[in-house]
């Protein structure tokens, strides 16, 4: 099984993958959220063009994103939560990624609008601060700092 | 001839070290030597109590600071090396290998429209090193606070105001993606030593909607490539290597998109198949 990026206690198959791979119409912000990240873990980024509302769609550094996507050292996704605003919906989310041995959190406000039954990004804005963890501080028997529920020896630290 | 004490003297002399280093360039001077040089833009927030703010002011962007404030920032394209290495179109002979169509910028040489015109005496003493002729025997291009030969100077200016209305989208573009940059710019412009901020050749490509972007970026890539391997083995140019190094993976992107945009999409379906 291939593990989901977002949710590596799901399979890939059952999770984002019939978003990213078979086109399939994401029912909500979190999951265009969650799908979004799981695209850039796995540098799909058509997948990411799609998502875009056409008003920011040519706004979007392609070069650059396939550049950091390859780059980052991806660490797992929160969802925070979702509230509707307006005639659109905003999703708060915190990215965690790898930066040498600590564990740095980026927390966002993604804000979605629906148009023919599809979920598009429309802004995004940083939401609040996440003190950075370090990564080489967790306990080996601690749960693991990705949230896939194992235990850290046996997941992210399994190379130390 | 009668002419003042102030008056000063200079002639070049040809040494080539004034080829060094980062270039600031005009947008039409990057563009024009995209496959001579490796281009970025640097941002610098200008600050009010700088004598030159006055003369900067008119070449700069603004952008909404703290507290309903404004700040106005220099965004120049400039042609990214590090002090230690020449031009690459500077030859052997220590000439320039494009004199007659070489940017604004070295036609100015040795003024700098970018402090005020009063202030451009200090730019005529030569720095340590330089062989600049700046004794009795040399023309006099610069007296009571005026330049002589004021061409170069005013050209470069002129070309520098046309640019801010393309710099301002650029700004508006980089401000509305990049989290935390107005809070960055905005610490800086009351900091006395003013950090710059580097952005790439692929956001402004973006930005302004460039239609050639693959073309520029196949003349780009084996600019950052020939520096990627020249900074290769530098430890205290490593910083350089590692911007030339992420460019160059940015202008790869985007010059293969030229083959046509269905094969790239079909390529990278069958990519995201594969996973």
């Amino acid at each position: 099984m291939t593990s989901c990026p977002c949710t590596p206690t799901s399979s890939f198959d059952k999770c984002c993958g019939p978003f990213i791979v078979d086109g399939l119409v994401a029912p909500t912000p979190e999951t265009v959220v969650r799908s979004r990240y799981s695209a850039f873990v796995m540098r799909s980024l058509d997948y990411i063009d799609q998502t875009h509302a056409p008003e920011i769609c040519d706004d979007f550094n392609r070069a650059e994103a396939e550049r950091i996507a390859e780059d980052v050292d991806w660490h797992g996704l929160e969802i925070v939560g979702t509230t509707s605003r307006g005639d659109g919906v905003e999703v708060e989310y915190i990215v965690r990624i790898r930066q040498s041995n600590r564990i740095v959190a980026k927390s966002s406000v993604s804000r979605f609008r629906q148009e023919d039954g599809r979920w598009l990004l429309v802004s995004s804005r940083a939401g609040q601060k996440v003190a950075a963890q370090r990564f080489l501080t967790a306990g080996r028997n601690d749960p693991c700092t990705c949230n896939s529920g194992k235990k850290f020896k046996k997941c992210c630290g399994i190379a130390s | 001839m009668s002419h003042s004490i102030s008056a000063k003297h200079f002639n070049c002399n040809a040494c080539g070290k004034c080829c060094y280093g980062q270039l600031p360039l005009t947008i039409e001077d990057a563009f024009k030597n995209v496959e001579r040089f490796p281009i970025c833009f640097i941002w610098t927030p200008l600050h009010p109590t700088n004598k030159d703010y006055r003369a900067a002011k008119g070449y700069g962007v603004v952008i909404p600071g703290a507290n309903q404030t404004e700040i106005t920032v220099l965004i120049v394209p400039t042609s990214f090396i590090p002090s230690t290495l020449p031009c690459p179109s500077l030859q052997d002979n220590n000439l320039c290998g494009i004199h007659e169509d070489k940017p604004l910028r070295c036609k100015t040489m040795p003024f700098y429209p970018y402090k005020d015109e009063r202030f451009q005496a200090d730019l005529l003493s030569p720095r340590k090193g330089w062989e600049c002729d700046v004794s009795n025997e040399a023309p006099i291009v610069y007296d009571e606070g005026k330049i002589i030969d004021r061409l170069a100077f005013d050209n470069e200016g002129a070309q520098l105001r046309l640019d801010v209305s393309i710099l301002q989208v650029y700004a508006d573009y980089m401000l509305k993606y990049t989290h935390g940059l107005a809070g960055k710019l905005s610490q800086n412009s009351t900091s006395r030593n003013p950090q710059q901020m580097i952005t790439s050749l692929s956001s402004f490509l973006t930005a302004t909607r460039n239609q050639n972007s693959s073309d520029i970026a196949s003349k780009q890539l084996p600019v950052l490539d020939s520096f990627v391997k020249k900074t290769e083995c530098e430890p205290q140019l490593k910083d350089f290597h590692r911007y030339y190094a992420s460019w160059y993976r940015e202008m790869e992107f985007l010059s293969k998109r030229k083959s046509s945009l269905n094969n790239y999409t079909s390529e990278a379906r069958s990519i995201s198949q594969q996973l």
